[in-house]
């Protein structure tokens, strides 16, 4: 049952989401009233505004957070945010493109097998928590990397973790013990 | 074409509603009656004019209605005047039966059936803005329905290759449906004295029907008085009210001459009395017992292009008010409470000029602490918007909402009780459902 080390699975990043300041109090109604594709949520107290170009939507607060989401790649994000703190220049706030972060990513991975999860579930212990009646996946936790997999029954895999590279880390970490107890099809 | 159209009506009773609504006020501030009848008289030319109903006027059946008065004796001038038509050149006008006149000095309200009217000499006709005409000169008068006419220079240049120095009312072009074209009957010493030459609310014509249209104006020979002009009166009111829309008189004498003077005018008063009998005139028709052959002219080349005279084109207002009718509307609507939406499908411009303050990022900061990793160049790397709205249209529909829903890029629209400018024309919901992908 030796797993390699080096699998060539796809991984496809689905979503990136990152933070920053733009270090200015923004007006949320002007956002609104003078923005481009915005909505205005104004009983939260936020604004989101969508781009096309990268398919992001970034959460506008009045103090001057924004959380961009939607990307699919690290670069993406940056490029979005980068254009979103743009597009608030233009608007006629004097912003700063600061405290640039990638908070989240996200991604899926398939595995060519299928996955006895309970089976999974005892041999990884401390890491894996199962609940079937409210979750159908395993929640596999990796404190090193701060990743989060969830893993199907029918081997697909969603990954979270800080960074791509985490994420890449992660589905490599998980993949022997998967290989563990899949499901052999006779 | 469905024939009942809401939309004029609609505004109307906007209109009666809020000035009926504001007359107490009026009369508290010591602001006189006439200044509101001047408010609303105003409001509604220019709604009627405005593209936005105008083409439901055109379509409908209604014709426009005016009076004339006649004085004394008027019925035999009638006869003898209508003897015999000038036919402009280039275009034939149809014969037309002379008419029995009423009694004397009887003013009758007449809806204008489209089709030429023989005006005989003596004849006031008022329009509804209040110009006078005075005809001294028996005159045929005609309708020519032709597309958002706004007569602007190209009149004046008539009247001033004419040589009249005509006063020019130019208060406010107005699109008018339709103007009028008399023609005169020759066969007479044609004293016309012009004495207003009225291109009031000018019709736009085409410029070749203008030059054509000096091209009628004929001397009538061995007459001192040379007269022609063509008055343009664009009758800005719509069907229910009296609408005359544009008086044309170039008196014409020879058919067969070709060789034309266009001569001068001085000055043709047209008085039209179109007190309006608001609504159907059709019992004042039968009063009148008068009965007039007219014929419509077309003109069929005429402008095809629409010029808009409110909203941004609105002259009557110096500060930057959009469209007077809108807002008008948005007052009447009236509830600015959170339901109102505005539905934009334009792109918010105007901010260039918060550009230039923006233009330089800070590159540095008098704190320590916060460090820019990149400053945002002004467009090097981080480029705007490169598909910026790709549509900067004018279609605004402004209503209430009931709900707006998304899913992803997809969005679901149910809204009430809206009016939409679209295409220029107006149109009024109570309810409306929409998709949208973005």
């Amino acid at each position: 049952m030796d797993a390699d080390s080096d699998v060539a699975l796809d991984i496809l990043i689905t979503n990136v989401v990152c933070v920053f300041r733009t270090r200015c109090h923004l007006n949320l109604r002007k956002i609104a009233l003078e923005g481009a594709n915005v909505i205005y949520k104004r009983d939260v107290g936020k604004v989101l505004m969508k781009l096309r170009k990268p398919r992001i939507t970034a959460t506008i607060w009045s103090s001057g957070k924004i959380i961009c989401t939607g990307a699919t790649s690290e670069e993406e994000a940056k490029f979005g945010a980068r254009r979103l703190a743009r597009c608030l220049q233009k608007l006629g706030f004097q912003v700063i493109f600061t405290d640039y972060k990638v908070v989240n990513v996200l991604a899926v991975c398939n595995m060519p097998f299928e996955i006895r999860l309970p089976e999974f579930t005892k041999n990884n212990r401390p890491h894996a928590s199962y609940e079937p009646e409210l979750h159908p996946a395993v929640c596999y936790r990796i404190k090193s990397l701060r990743a989060t997999l969830q893993i199907f029954s029918t081997g697909s895999i969603t990954v979270t973790g800080p960074n791509v590279k985490a994420v890449a880390t992660a589905v490599e970490q998980i993949y022997p013990f998967v290989f563990e107890s899949r499901k052999e099809i006779l | 074409m469905a024939c009942i159209n809401p939309v004029p009506q609609l505004y109307r009773s906007v209109i009666e509603d809020v000035i009926e609504g504001v007359r107490d006020l009026f009369a508290e501030e010591g602001i006189e009656d006439q200044v509101l009848k001047d408010l609303k008289q105003l409001w509604e030319t220019k709604v009627l004019q405005s593209k936005a109903t105008e083409d439901f006027f055109r379509n409908s059946v209604h014709s426009p209605l005016f009076t004339l008065q006649f004085p004394h004796g008027l019925q035999q001038t009638l006869q003898s005047s209508t003897a015999s038509l000038v036919i402009p050149a280039g275009r034939t006008l149809p014969t037309f039966t002379t008419t029995e006149l009423g009694t004397s000095n009887s003013s009758a309200n007449f809806n204008f059936p489209g089709y030429p009217i023989p005006v005989p000499a003596g004849v006031t006709l008022q329009t509804a803005s209040g110009h006078l005409y005075k005809v001294n000169l028996p005159i045929v008068v005609t309708q020519t329905p032709g597309r958002t006419n706004i007569l602007q220079h190209p009149i004046q240049q008539v009247f001033q290759q004419l040589g009249q120095a005509p006063v020019i009312q130019t208060s406010v072009p107005r699109l008018n449906p339709c103007f009028l074209q008399a023609a005169t009957a020759k066969s007479q010493r044609m004293e016309t004295v012009l004495q207003q030459p009225t291109v009031l609310y000018p019709g736009m014509i085409d410029q070749k029907h203008l030059e054509h249209a000096t091209g009628d104006i004929l001397v009538p020979p061995g007459n001192e008085h040379k007269i022609t002009s063509e008055a343009l009166l664009s009758q800005p009111e719509g069907p229910q009210y009296v609408s005359f829309p544009g008086v044309v008189f170039p008196s014409q004498v020879s058919q067969t001459n070709s060789t034309i003077e266009p001569m001068l005018s001085a000055s043709a008063s047209m008085i039209q009395n179109l007190h309006g009998r608001p609504l159907s005139t059709d019992s004042q028709n039968s009063n009148s017992q008068r009965d007039l052959n007219i014929q419509v002219a077309d003109e069929d080349d005429d402008v095809n292009e629409i010029i808009q005279i409110d909203g941004t084109g609105d002259t009557s207002y110096n500060d930057e008010i959009g469209s007077a009718k809108d807002i008008d509307e948005n007052e009447f609507l009236g509830t600015v409470d959170s339901g109102v939406l505005k539905v934009l499908e334009e792109e918010a411009d105007s901010i260039s000029n918060e550009d230039s303050t923006v233009n330089c990022s800070d590159n540095e900061d008098p704190q320590v602490d916060i460090v820019e990793e990149d400053p945002l160049n002004s467009g090097d790397d981080v480029s705007e918007q490169d598909v910026p709205d790709l549509f900067d249209t004018d279609n605004v529909i402004v209503c209430q909402y009931d709900k707006i829903h998304r899913s992803k890029n997809k969005w679901k629209f149910y809204l009430k009780d809206g009016i939409m400018c679209f295409g220029g024309r107006d149109y009024v919901f109570a309810k409306a459902i929409g998709d949208a992908e973005w």
